[in-house]
């Protein structure tokens, strides 16, 4: 097994395939990639709401059961 | 009762909350083999596989063209089978699985077609032609689509659900039509150059990097499945409490007043 161009000049231009094979593997990739980082960001931004939220009920309840005196957890 | 205790796995598989922590422990395992796999795969495909002797170097596009197309018709199936098994066992993992494999198999059959256009440029001198195999890709392209639009189209997820089950089911009868239309009409696109009943019709040195792709995708597909679930998996239990303690537990806190 022995790398087939001699040059990073060589392997871009693939004997004028270069722009075939390179918008193929550049245009998937971009797809791939995309596949991946969308529910990433999915994941981490419902997390935080979900907690938000959570928080906020927390609070919400400790402030009716309590609303006279405030406790340490709630500063 | 014997027969209920045989059944446990399969209920337990079907928890949201058991597919979540356990692929949870996959995850880190799954991202260094997909990105590990994917780059071994590109760079001896791309830099070190020997040319074509017909096609030049332009026949590397297949690194990406063939496991992309293999992975968008292995998705259908699986896309079309936890739509089954949602319907029949009425399993709500099931179906979130269904509506997860939809935007990946809908992603890899355009990069099968857009490599398969790119491509067709300087070996039949043309991006596209109404060819048997393209065809039926295209039609794959918008059974994918359907699927994932019945999902929004009505107000209640079970009909959404049962709806694109239903669309995936029928849209099976595609499949073995995108297989065989390579031998049934011979036209432009060529035939199959890997089966699984006689050797590749490719030199090995040229094989081999496109196997390591083959797996590659195998594994790229697992992971993104596994990442779309896992976000419907919150969307849909987020009121419940697992979900709740999970995120108060990773989140730091958010509430400024």
């Amino acid at each position: 097994m022995s790398p087939q161009f001699d040059s990073l000049k060589q392997l871009w231009d693939m004997a004028g395939h270069g722009p075939y094979v390179w918008t193929a593997v550049l245009v998937s990739l971009a797809v791939l990639g995309w596949l991946l980082i969308r529910p990433v960001q999915q994941h981490r931004d419902n997390l935080q709401s979900i907690a938000r939220q959570s928080q906020r009920q927390q609070l919400q309840q400790a402030a009716s059961t309590s609303s006279a005196e405030p406790s340490e957890e709630d500063k | 009762m014997a027969a209920g205790r045989n059944w446990n796995w399969f209920h337990r598989m079907g928890s949201p909350r058991w597919f979540y922590e356990t692929t949870g422990r996959w995850l880190p395992w799954l991202w260094v083999l997909t990105l590990g796999l994917m780059l071994t795969g590109l760079i001896w495909g791309l830099a070190y596989a020997p040319q074509d002797a017909k096609q030049g170097n332009s026949f590397r596009i297949i690194y990406l063209h063939v496991p992309a197309s293999f992975l968008a018709l292995a998705g259908y199936y699986l896309m079309a089978i936890a739509g089954a098994i949602g319907l029949i066992w009425k399993m709500k993992l099931s179906y979130m699985v269904m509506k997860s494999a939809a935007p990946i198999g809908a992603a890899l059959t355009f990069i099968a077609l857009f490599t398969g256009a790119v491509w067709g440029k300087p070996t039949w001198g043309t991006y596209w032609v109404w060819d048997a195999r393209i065809t039926s890709m295209l039609i794959l392209l918008f059974l994918y689509l359907g699927v994932l639009a019945l999902q929004y189209a009505f107000h209640s997820q079970e009909t959404g659900n049962k709806a694109s089950a239903i669309l995936a089911l029928v849209g099976t009868v595609n499949i073995p039509i995108i297989y065989k239309s390579v031998d049934w009409w011979y036209t432009l696109h060529q035939p199959a150059t890997i089966k699984f009943t006689s050797a590749p019709s490719m030199h090995m040195d040229m094989f081999q990097p496109l196997l390591v792709m083959i797996i590659a995708m195998y594994s790229f597909y697992g992971l993104a499945l596994i990442l779309y679930t896992r976000v419907e998996i919150l969307r849909r239990e987020r009121k419940s409490s697992w979900v709740r303690e999970l995120a108060l537990r990773t989140q730091p806190a958010q509430v400024d007043q």
